[in-house]
């Protein structure tokens, strides 16, 4: 599903973000990804979506070779992916009903599909009444869910997740977790999450892949994490 | 298949509408902008029209030789003239008529008495007028009809007609080089002002890309946002340019300084003046956002 084999980023300004990468992640799968500021977890995530390309090695999500795509066909990738970002990035002049279906008017579905997808998915996260809400007038929870919301509503086999709970309060990232892995058991959705939050990991287990200066360093299949200074 | 074709437009209105303060300062620009063209415009096609009246009322008077009276002859130095390049329409005038349009000269009958005799023995020249494509050319045109076997003389009205079609040429040229560089300025300013607008919303565009929206989809809708500016902004300086042109005829009478420079009727110039701004303006609204968009869909991967 993914796979990432001898993978490494290098910025122009010099910085080794990524050195030598081999990963694996099978499909249904809920992966961990931690490690300190600075350890390469956000360049993991732009060589997944499209945002960055490999300098050497080779990144397949889905079958499809992800550093060698032109500009204009990256977002077509995207459309087998989501993508939750920390910082939402929901349109701003849009409501929530308007920010998840448009998700889905980019593929070309039909309007009544559309209603009823957007529907579904407002459901799934528990944000029924709030179709005709703007971003600004939630909260930071509402908003994430409103994101991931819109990231599995064209029902992507991968599910990034950018730190998520990033932003939010401990009981906050207990709802997103939970609502995570309904998705990962209902849709069978792959989903690979970045976090710092290690009270988190350990509390959730799963697999966990662990960063430190562009090297995975570790990788727990029983999870759980104990950090070592 | 409905909807992809109307989604631009809706979202383009919508655009217009919740960027409000960003598509007013843009549309002023445009405004500004075809306020300066239009005055250009007007005054580059009255120009234009003084230049044409005046190149039309400077013709070649060519006085054929009393040897070559046969009508033969008279057609091959008639098609002979015809033949010269540069040369737009040929009249004969038959010496007969060139009489009487001397005797029609005087104003006192008892003067054309004293000339009547002479209609016998005409002493006029059967005549060609030739009028020329283009003034510029009109000295050039003139050499070579005198080269014309059976030609006695010409007459156009000397250096001084040539220099008025020169001089009112350059500044047609003048002009059009000034407008045209006005109009390159104008997509500038216009294209900073679309990008300033789209630049508040490099986001957007980078989320869009992020939920898989090609680059067209993106694009489509700003470009109607685009569109729908330059209509905006086109709205006064249309306005102003047709009622202005209007009044100004009306207190002008129809002419500039003399006789000489009769201005185009304000109907339906206006009407032609109001669409090429309508056209300018959404033309630069259209071009300015494609640019601007672009810029933004490279931003991000």
């Amino acid at each position: 599903m993914i796979e990432l084999i001898h993978a490494s980023k290098r910025y122009p300004n010099g910085v080794n973000a990524l050195n030598d990468i081999n990963l694996k992640i099978d499909q249904g799968e809920f992966v961990y990804i931690i490690g300190p500021t600075g350890s390469g977890k956000s360049t993991l995530i732009k060589l997944l979506d499209g945002e960055e390309i490999p300098s050497s090695g080779t990144v397949n999500v889905v079958g499809i070779n992800v550093g060698k795509l032109r500009h204009s066909k990256v977002p077509l990738y995207r459309r087998n992916i989501g993508v939750v970002f920390q910082d939402y990035r929901l349109l701003p002049r849009k409501t929530v009903f308007e920010n998840i279906a448009y998700a889905l008017e980019v593929i070309g579905m039909r309007k009544d599909m559309i209603r009823l997808r957007v529907r579904q998915v407002m459901n799934l996260v528990g944000l029924d009444d709030k179709g005709n809400s703007f971003p600004s007038e939630l909260s930071g929870g509402q908003q994430q869910r409103v994101a991931i919301a819109r990231a599995i509503a064209n029902k992507p086999k991968v599910l990034i997740a950018d730190e998520p709970t990033g932003n939010l309060d401990p009981a906050m990232s207990d709802e997103i977790m939970a609502l995570l892995q309904k998705i990962n058991r209902e849709e069978q959705t792959t989903i690979v999450m970045v976090t710092h939050d290690l009270p988190l990991v350990n509390k959730h287990k799963k697999r966990t892949i662990v960063l430190e200066e562009g090297h995975i360093v570790a990788d727990l299949q029983q999870g759980g994490y104990v950090q070592h200074d | 298949m409905i909807s992809r074709f109307f989604r631009p437009i809706k979202e383009g209105f919508y655009g217009v509408g919740r960027h409000a303060a960003m598509s007013i300062s843009s549309a002023s620009a445009v405004t500004i902008t075809l306020l300066i063209i239009s005055i250009f415009l007007i005054f580059s096609f009255n120009l234009q029209q003084f230049t044409k009246d005046v190149e039309q009322s400077v013709q070649i008077a060519v006085m054929i030789d009393y040897a070559y009276e046969e009508q033969s002859q008279m057609d091959k130095i008639g098609i002979d003239i015809g033949n010269i390049e540069g040369v737009n329409e040929v009249k004969f005038s038959s010496k007969e008529d060139e009489f009487q349009y001397y005797l029609d000269g005087f104003e006192d009958e008892a003067q054309k008495e004293v000339f009547e005799p002479f209609r016998e023995d005409n002493p006029m020249h059967n005549a060609y007028y030739v009028s020329v494509e283009d003034g510029s050319n009109l000295k050039v045109v003139a050499d070579q009809i005198a080269q014309i076997e059976g030609v006695d003389s010409i007459d156009y009205g000397g250096e001084s007609a040539v220099v008025l079609v020169n001089a009112l040429n350059s500044i047609r040229t003048g002009g059009g080089i000034l407008a045209g560089a006005l109009s390159l300025l104008a997509i500038f300013l216009i294209q900073n002002t679309i990008k300033l607008t789209i630049f508040a919303r490099s986001d957007e565009i980078a989320i869009m890309r992020n939920v898989g929206a090609k680059n067209g989809f993106i694009r489509s809708p700003f470009l109607i946002e685009g569109i729908i500016i330059g209509i905006l902004g086109s709205i006064i300086p249309i306005m102003l340019s047709v009622f202005g042109y209007i009044y100004l005829y009306r207190i002008m009478d129809g002419v500039i300084i003399s006789k000489m420079f009769v201005m185009i009727p304000p109907h339906p110039f206006v009407l032609k003046i109001g669409g090429i701004l309508l056209l300018i303006g959404m033309a630069v609204g259209l071009v300015g956002s494609f640019f601007s968009v672009n810029k933004y869909l490279r931003w991000k991967r």
